[in-house]
């Protein structure tokens, strides 16, 4: 019989044990340290960044529940229930932030999800590489300018004096039109500009899973007749449908994080009917003014649908296509 | 009112007595003490240990403070973004600093001063500074207007000092091309923009001339003033207004109906930029500089500038600050004016084991010598003694940087601190067409009274809260779709004054007066 | 009827050329195998033949058509490729129907169509499945099927089993010999593998740097391989090749290896030139062993035997030089120990220049 520390304490005559059994319990546990460490310590990292910067902060989220003082901390500010919500709710400014939330959010997704795979495709079709690259970097820059200047060069195009687009609509003698001032301009300026700007970064990764695809299965295609259209949508697209879906998935997730610095930049009072979201509203309402009990509402609320949101697009999709991301 | 001018008198009296002589007289400490400081302000993110300043008056009082600011956020432009989420930062790591000086203070030290986070400072201002006791016994609206809303007061302020800051600017060589009189009231100033307008005052010709524009777009708000409106109480876009002793908002008012009437007219007519909402900072420069503007209002120093640096780029330029035009009513309203009192400045927190030292540190500031080395910087180096009074030095005045840069490094002027400024120190470097205008403006007296802002309680700051937010969103965008003609303000006007006292106008506006009455006694 | 011919075809990329001036017919219902190292230029003339690579220079005629700038789906060539080239995301019905579907052939026609291929292939059990359910030799029979189905005039297969295991492959290789009898498409087939060249090939080709060899039925180039290299190529495991020096003996020309000499066949070209280098070709299986005692016996010194069960390799030294044979083994097990040479008629030798590798005239043997 061997000694090990957990049958010790037996007096009892015990049936002979299996030295061959496997083990149990913590020995299991032990062993499969030794055996594995590597890869634990490599995951630690990512763990600590988990608990660190995702998990800690959640803490700090009762604070909507809270009359939040700074200088009491979050344990001893006093806890007022649903006072922010009702607040928020009770705003007609904000309900109408969601609305406006809603509805960029959907132009942005329907609009701008289906074009980096258009752009991608089309790089994809280039044949000369110096072509290639040059339009590929092209399409990629506005992605590493700053929202400022994004913002400057937008304000600049749509100017109804020198602006490029009201000098255009001059030509077939269009009076300029103040388009920043238009509230039913605002969401096609801002969805364009926010497709201008990412869409050619966002192709990246569709460009990264068309190159995944085998060769062969397009000089197959070749061989069997197929033109390069058919290719596209019989070959292409459907190899990185996978990959799309995931995307789509984790648009959806974020699809009320409008992209709200631009919005700032963009937005004038006469446009906020059609522009104020739920973030410019808690930016303007709570942030500055300090309430960052109020603003951890806003924003709790807007975590909560876009979890519900982003569960039902994965149970759909894991339904319909066979693809989820868990 | 009677008790106080005979209190001033008192004071100023000792202040004149106080000998300005012996060395030592204004030592605070025997042994040298050292307090730590948070500071953080735009122009400069934390404190300079070898500011010449900070040195001189650790000379002086044997106190010399010691940087310790958190969160100071320094950008590429050697611009501080910080400000507030610096002294959030500050508060949530517990350390509070023995002093505290930033800009934006006020809000900040009338919350958590409350709660225990800075000490009250009356009792020790009552027995430790003499200096600050006579100062705001002499001021004591400035007294009423830092307190919180326990009565208490937090933070030294920084006191701006000099009346006026923005002005009508016109195109005196446009009005002189096309034969036309400085206006004079608001119907000539109509006819004059639509002068310039059709009149090709720049003569390139082309019907591109601009004649009112403003780099931030409330400026032209600014303008209802001439039919009687309002548009702020003080140099906050879109604040409150005392109405004798009655807390009004502008954007309620019929005086603003009519103005935004007359605006959106204007704006129709092409007498306002049509990029008035987007043009933005940089409008000013370009437009000037491009000979298109004709008028604006704007601050007195920068945009006299124009005069010296265009001077070669634009022929004949003169553009210089004309008298505000009479109203309807004949009135002549200068809206804006500097502030006297401005939320920056600094305060004692509650760890300070030397609170009485520390009062006594910032009663120094007060002092003439203080006072001095706060404006001018040191004496000898920065400045000298001319017939009593302190002038620059040229070395300071010559430089290729503006003074004001240059004061701010040496650690002078620094307005998170509490100190009270000095006029005649901008005087010396002004541009001569700005004296020109403060001058003409000195000549009527146009400037009217400033709204110093009130310190909520609890109860008041929620009602404010709730509403304010909303209310103030919802005047601007009825604001701005009046001026671009997508509502008209006669046919909205009763239904948005319904729908404000609905958001709960009447509400914000009874807790402002009361906090109103409660803080400058009613 | 279909025939495939190239005319000097040439591949260049860039200065690298990498098909020289190949010159090939291939008749109508031929299965030619073209069989060489990696990097021999095999797989690239089939894509040239497919159109998937463009031609340098040469003419290609199919059906006497010339297809030089024919794009590819207009040869009417079907092609099975190494890895298959199955589309994952459609299942074995659709697959097989891919380039029906291409071509706009109706439903029906295209229903009929791969239920008679899946037939054919036995895989009408299989195809709703997608290819990532399939086993590797199912994978490969949709690949046939894929090719199959469109009835082309010639069929290209490019290195089809080697992602198979060899039982896998075995049985694979029959298929396609079958599929060929059945549906008689001419056919070319790009392996490295031999022996898929010799069980499969009605012709081979060899090739190598990107020239033709040799080309003829297998046991043409088995029996007669034309240089050194297809006869290294050739044969399992293959020919011998021992380095001697041509000498005159009493009955005719002898070659020396070393110490040992062993007699020649009776060729012209081997009357003369004594001392000329010569490389001997010996098969394995031509050879008879020899124990102590047999009279004129090659002396050997045995290193290893594999006995593989109705046969055996013996792996020898010959004058230090690797030497292998294959024996039978009944009724000879109890000597296959106790080797000590091997005799071999002379005529069985084939005789390769020292040189030049060719093989030298005159000693070509009927097959």
């Amino acid at each position: 019989m061997t000694m090990s520390p957990h049958n010790a304490p037996i007096v009892e005559p015990v049936p002979v044990e299996d030295p061959y059994a496997p083990p149990k319990g913590m020995d299991r546990v032990v062993d499969h340290l030794k055996r594995e460490w590597q890869l634990y310590v490599m995951l630690l990292p990512l763990i600590i960044w988990l608990l660190l910067f995702l998990y800690k902060p959640m803490y700090g989220l009762q604070v909507a529940f809270k009359d939040y003082s700074i200088f009491k901390g979050v344990a001893n500010s006093p806890w007022i229930g649903f006072e922010h919500f009702e607040t928020l709710f009770g705003n007609d400014q904000f309900i109408r932030a969601i609305r406006n939330t809603v509805i960029i959010s959907f132009w942005t997704l329907v609009i701008g999800f289906p074009v980096p795979i258009l752009l991608a495709l089309m790089f994809n079709e280039i044949l000369n590489a110096t072509y290639k690259k040059w339009s590929q970097t092209i399409v990629y820059l506005p992605h590493f300018i700053s929202s400022v200047i994004i913002a400057g060069i937008v304000i600049t195009a749509f100017s109804p004096s020198a602006g490029i687009v009201n000098t255009f609509l001059g030509w077939f003698g269009v009076e300029p039109i103040y388009f920043l001032t238009k509230a039913e301009w605002f969401r096609p300026i801002f969805v364009g500009t926010g497709i201008w700007q990412e869409a050619g970064f966002q192709s990246i990764v569709y460009l990264a899973a068309i190159a995944g695809v085998s060769p062969t299965l397009y000089e197959s295609a070749v061989v069997d007749g197929a033109s390069r259209w058919q290719m596209m949508w019989k070959i292409t697209i459907p190899s990185i449908m996978t990959t799309i879906i995931i995307m789509l998935i984790i648009r959806i997730g974020n699809i009320l994080e409008v992209s709200f610095e631009m919005i700032i930049l963009l937005y004038q009072p006469a446009t906020y009917e059609t522009a104020d979201v739920v973030n410019t509203f808690i930016y303007r309402q709570g942030l500055q003014a300090g309430q960052y009990d109020f603003a951890a509402a806003a924003g709790l609320f807007n975590a909560v649908i876009a979890f519900v949101l982003v569960i039902s697009a994965n149970a759909l999709s894991r339904r319909y296509s066979r693809t989820s991301l868990w | 009112m009677r008790k106080l001018s005979l209190l001033s008198g008192l004071l100023l009296t000792t202040g004149l007595a106080a000998p300005a002589l012996s060395d030592g007289h204004l030592q605070i400490v025997d042994e040298p003490l050292t307090l730590t400081i948070q500071m953080n302000h735009k122009r400069y993110p934390t404190y300079q240990e070898d500011w010449p300043v900070e040195q001189a008056a650790r000379a002086m009082t044997g106190i010399s403070l010691q940087d310790a600011t958190v969160g100071a956020n320094i950008t590429s432009d050697q611009e501080n973004t910080g400000k507030t989420e610096a002294l959030n930062l500050m508060l949530a790591s517990g350390a509070i600093p023995d002093i505290v000086g930033s800009s934006r203070l006020k809000d900040f030290v009338n919350q958590f001063g409350p709660e225990g986070a800075f000490i009250p400072l009356n009792d020790l201002i009552d027995e430790h500074a003499p200096n600050l006791k006579a100062f705001f016994e002499s001021r004591p609206e400035i007294a009423n207007a830092i307190s919180a809303a326990d009565g208490n007061m937090y933070y030294i302020p920084y006191l701006p000092d000099g009346k006026y800051g923005r002005a009508f600017f016109i195109r005196y060589d446009w009005l002189d091309k096309l034969g036309l009189e400085v206006p004079q009231t608001v119907q000539e100033y109509e006819d004059v923009l639509v002068a310039f307008r059709d009149g090709d005052p720049n003569g390139n010709g082309l019907k591109d001339e601009i004649p009112y524009f403003a780099r931030q777009w409330p400026e032209m708000i600014r303008l209802v003033t001439l039919w009687d409106g309002r548009s702020s109480g003080s140099d906050t876009y879109h604040d409150f207004y005392v109405d004798d002793g009655q807390l009004k908002h502008p954007y309620a008012g019929e005086g603003y109906r009519e103005g935004i009437k007359n605006l959106a007219r204007w704006y129709e007519m092409g007498l306002i930029d049509a990029e008035v909402f987007t043009r933005g900072s940089s409008s000013r420069d370009y437009l000037l500089s491009e000979n298109l503007g004709g008028a604006t209002h704007d601050w007195f120093a920068s945009t006299s500038g124009y005069n010296t640096s265009l001077a070669d780029k634009v022929d004949g330029f003169a553009f210089k600050a004309f008298a505000p035009p009479a109203s309807i009513s004949g009135v002549r309203m200068e809206e804006h004016r500097r502030i006297p009192i401005k939320p920056d400045g600094w305060a004692i927190g509650h760890t300070n084991e030397h609170p009485v030292e520390t009062i006594k540190y910032f009663d120094f500031w007060f002092t003439e010598e203080g006072r001095r080395l706060a404006n001018f910087g040191v004496e000898g180096e920065h400045y000298t003694m001319v017939d009593g009074a302190p002038v620059f030095t040229d070395e300071v005045l010559n430089s290729d940087q503006p003074v004001n840069n240059q004061l701010y490094g040496i650690g002078a002027q620094l307005q998170a601190r509490g100190y009270f400024q000095d006029y005649e120190y901008e005087k010396q470097w002004s541009n001569k067409f700005a004296l020109e205008g403060i001058a003409l403006y000195d000549e009527g007296d146009y400037l009217i009274d400033q709204f110093l802002g009130v310190a909520f309680n609890t109860d008041e700051q929620k009602v404010y809260d709730k509403s304010w937010g909303s209310i103030r969103d919802y005047m601007l965008e009825r604001q701005q779709a009046w001026i671009l003609g997508t509502g008209d303000v006669e046919a909205d006007w009763d239904d948005y004054m319904a729908t404000l006292n609905q958001m709960g106008l009447q509400d914000v506006l009874g807790v402002m007066q009361s906090a109103y009455e409660r803080q400058y006694g009613g | 009827m279909t025939g495939v011919n190239l005319e000097s075809i040439t591949k260049r990329y860039g200065a690298v050329q990498v098909v020289h001036s190949i010159d090939l017919e291939v008749q109508s219902q031929e299965f030619v195998v073209l069989v060489g190292p990696s990097g021999c230029g095999k797989s690239t003339t089939l894509r040239m033949i497919a159109g998937l690579e463009e031609i340098s220079d040469g003419k290609l005629t199919i059906d006497d058509r010339v297809m030089n700038r024919t794009a590819p789906k207009d040869r009417d060539v079907a092609m099975v490729f190494q890895n298959y080239a199955l589309y994952p995301h459609l299942n074995v019905s659709e697959n097989i129907a891919f380039g029906l579907r291409i071509r706009r052939e109706s439903k029906e026609a295209i229903a009929s169509s791969v239920d008679e291929v899946a037939g054919i292939l036995g895989l009408t059990d299989y195809l709703e499945r997608r290819p990532a359910d399939l086993s590797g030799g199912q994978r490969q029979r949709v690949a046939m099927g894929r090719a199959i189905v469109r009835r082309p005039k010639v069929f290209l297969f490019d290195e089809p089993l080697s992602n198979l295991d060899a039982k896998l492959r075995t049985q694979m290789r029959a298929e396609i010999k079958r599929l060929h009898k059945r549906l008689g498409v001419t056919s070319i087939y790009v392996t490295h593998d031999q022996v898929e060249a010799m069980t499969l090939a009605d012709r081979i080709v060899v090739m190598n740097d990107g020239r033709i060899e040799q080309s003829g039925t297998p046991m043409e180039l088995f029996v007669n391989p034309v240089n050194t290299f297809v006869a290294g190529f050739l044969g399992s495991p293959p020919m011998n090749q021992v380095q001697a020096v041509l000498a005159k003996g009493a009955n005719g020309p002898q070659a020396l290896v070393g110490g040992t000499v062993i007699d020649l066949p009776k060729l012209d070209a081997l009357q003369n030139d004594e001392g000329r280098k010569l490389v001997l070709g010996i098969r394995p299986e031509y050879v008879t062993i020899a124990t102590k005692g047999d009279k004129n016996q090659v002396p050997l010194e045995i290193d290893l035997v594999e006995t593989l069960g109705s046969e055996a390799l013996l792996h020898a030294l010959l004058d230090g030089v690797p030497f292998v044979i294959k024996s039978e083994t009944i009724g000879q097990i109890s000597k296959l120990d106790a080797v000590t040479g091997f005799t071999i008629d002379p005529d069985l030798i084939r005789v390769f220049d020292g040189e030049t590798g060719d093989a030298l005239p005159g000693q070509d043997r009927a097959v």
